[in-house]
């Protein structure tokens, strides 16, 4: 006997955010840095900087901290990302 | 199949020969929490929505971070894979529309790692009607409905929002919850009132309570009859929470069966007592991490005190359990107050407030 049944799987789903442009160069840019907050965080990121200052010329790397950890980031940082060339995020714990 | 004429589907249908190929597409898929499903056929996703009375279209809710709109033909798909009923449907409809009110943080809840599951505390006249057990097991196998509803919000998950391990789900551990999380209160035999009327929704009316919960942590004290010593052991309890786990107020459930709740409740005792009781007791000292491996977060901030609920208002009390037996259950938060717990009435317009 056939049996007809269902998708159980959100079919309308809607699209995420798309990528932003890949920079070619990251020399003289601005990059931020969004931590979830997470102690482990810490000595990645001053590494990240570290590297990036060092071996691809960055000119400034902002450090910015979302005030929850399992939220989206705080609407004053997404403001900020405008003023930056490229985002470091997603980093966990 | 009589109910499939007169509602029209937007989902994708497939042909299966039979159960056991229905079992191994929805498996294939990824589409099932490792258990087997219902088969979701037409007629019984339709007797679902017809029960609930809502056309498959209805806007059960948005995701607030996705963004992603959970609709009821999706929604009674899953509960239908999960086990349920129509006359289930309406609980499951109700749970979800709490859980993605903006507070409850759906998101962080079913991506961290932290792993909790969500709890559903089922109170008012749908006890009877969907024959949930407040007794025996009460937080475990105690009944189809509870076993079932838990079950649908979780598969709901997986197919809804992508919540499988590994993908939106980034969970360490996680606990067996995650399969079904659900208990009705015992609101027949005891005095208190219900966790739904505590939480303001109004006498008579059924509702759910969702809330982040890790997984249960049993206590037991069968050697007094005083209030005060059985609740040190709950506060005990969740002080080791507060020291082993998170050291952060948030949301606590705690269960209290009749042999424990009766001399509490001779007593004179109101939930509000409890709550208040355990608010003054269920604290810790940061410097305590010290004690326990934790010295490198308390750097110095040692004598500064963390209650383990932010108020009283922060209790779930839920009467429920076997009619024997010391044996209580102290469900602690997710993480401290980044989620709160949610209280909704079944078959009320969610939002009518705002309109």
């Amino acid at each position: 006997m056939i049996i007809r049944v269902l998708d159980p799987t959100n079919e309308k789903r809607v699209a995420g955010g798309q990528l932003a442009v890949r920079r070619a160069t990251l020399k003289g840019k601005t990059i931020g840095f969004i931590s979830n907050g997470k102690e482990g965080t810490k000595g990645y990121f001053a590494q990240l900087d570290q590297q990036l200052r060092e071996g691809f010329g960055v000119a400034d790397v902002v450090w910015r901290t979302k005030s929850n950890f399992s939220a989206p980031a705080d609407a004053s940082i997404i403001d900020e990302i405008r003023a930056w060339q490229a985002v470091v995020a997603g980093v966990g714990d | 199949m009589q109910h499939s004429n007169r509602i029209a589907f937007t989902s994708k249908t497939y042909e299966v020969e039979d159960f056991a190929a229905a079992q191994e597409l929805y498996h294939s898929n990824g589409w099932t929490d490792g258990l087997p499903v219902m088969p979701p056929t037409e007629g019984a996703v339709a007797a679902c929505l017809e029960w609930a009375l809502m056309p498959p279209d209805q806007l059960i809710g948005i995701e607030p971070v996705r963004e992603q709109p959970i609709t009821a033909e999706k929604l009674a798909i899953n509960a239908v894979m999960a086990g349920c009923l129509p006359i289930h449907f309406p609980v499951v409809a109700t749970a979800w529309q709490a859980m993605l009110k903006e507070e409850f943080l759906l998101h962080g809840v079913t991506s961290s790692t932290g792993g909790c599951a969500i709890l559903v505390i089922i109170n008012g006249p749908v006890r009877h009607e969907i024959g949930a057990n407040s007794t025996f097991n009460a937080l475990a196998n105690s009944d189809r409905a509870t076993a079932v509803i838990g079950r649908a919000l979780r598969l709901a998950l997986i197919n809804l929002l992508d919540v499988r391990p590994g993908g939106i789900d980034r969970t360490t551990l996680g606990h067996p919850g995650k399969f079904s999380y659900c208990l009705a209160e015992d609101e027949e035999d005891t005095t208190w009132e219900p966790l739904s009327l505590v939480r303001g929704i109004p006498e008579g009316l059924s509702a759910v309570t969702v809330m982040a919960a890790m997984a249960p942590r049993q206590i037991m004290n069968e050697w007094t009859t005083d209030p005060r010593e059985i609740l040190e052991t709950f506060a005990a309890e969740m002080r080791a929470n507060q020291r082993h786990y998170s050291i952060y107020g948030g949301n606590y459930a705690i269960v209290i069966p009749k042999q424990l709740r009766e001399p509490i409740q001779a007593a004179g005792w109101t939930k509000r007592d409890i709550a208040e009781f355990l608010y003054e007791r269920a604290r810790v000292r940061r410097g305590e991490w010290a004690d326990v491996g934790k010295g490198a977060v308390v750097r110095d901030r040692g004598e500064t005190i963390h209650t383990a609920l932010e108020s009283p208002d922060h209790l779930l009390i839920v009467a429920a359990g076997g009619p024997a037996g010391g044996f209580g259950a102290v469900i602690p938060p997710w993480f401290g107050n980044k989620t709160k717990a949610v209280t909704a009435a079944i078959g009320a317009c969610f939002d009518c407030e705002r309109s």
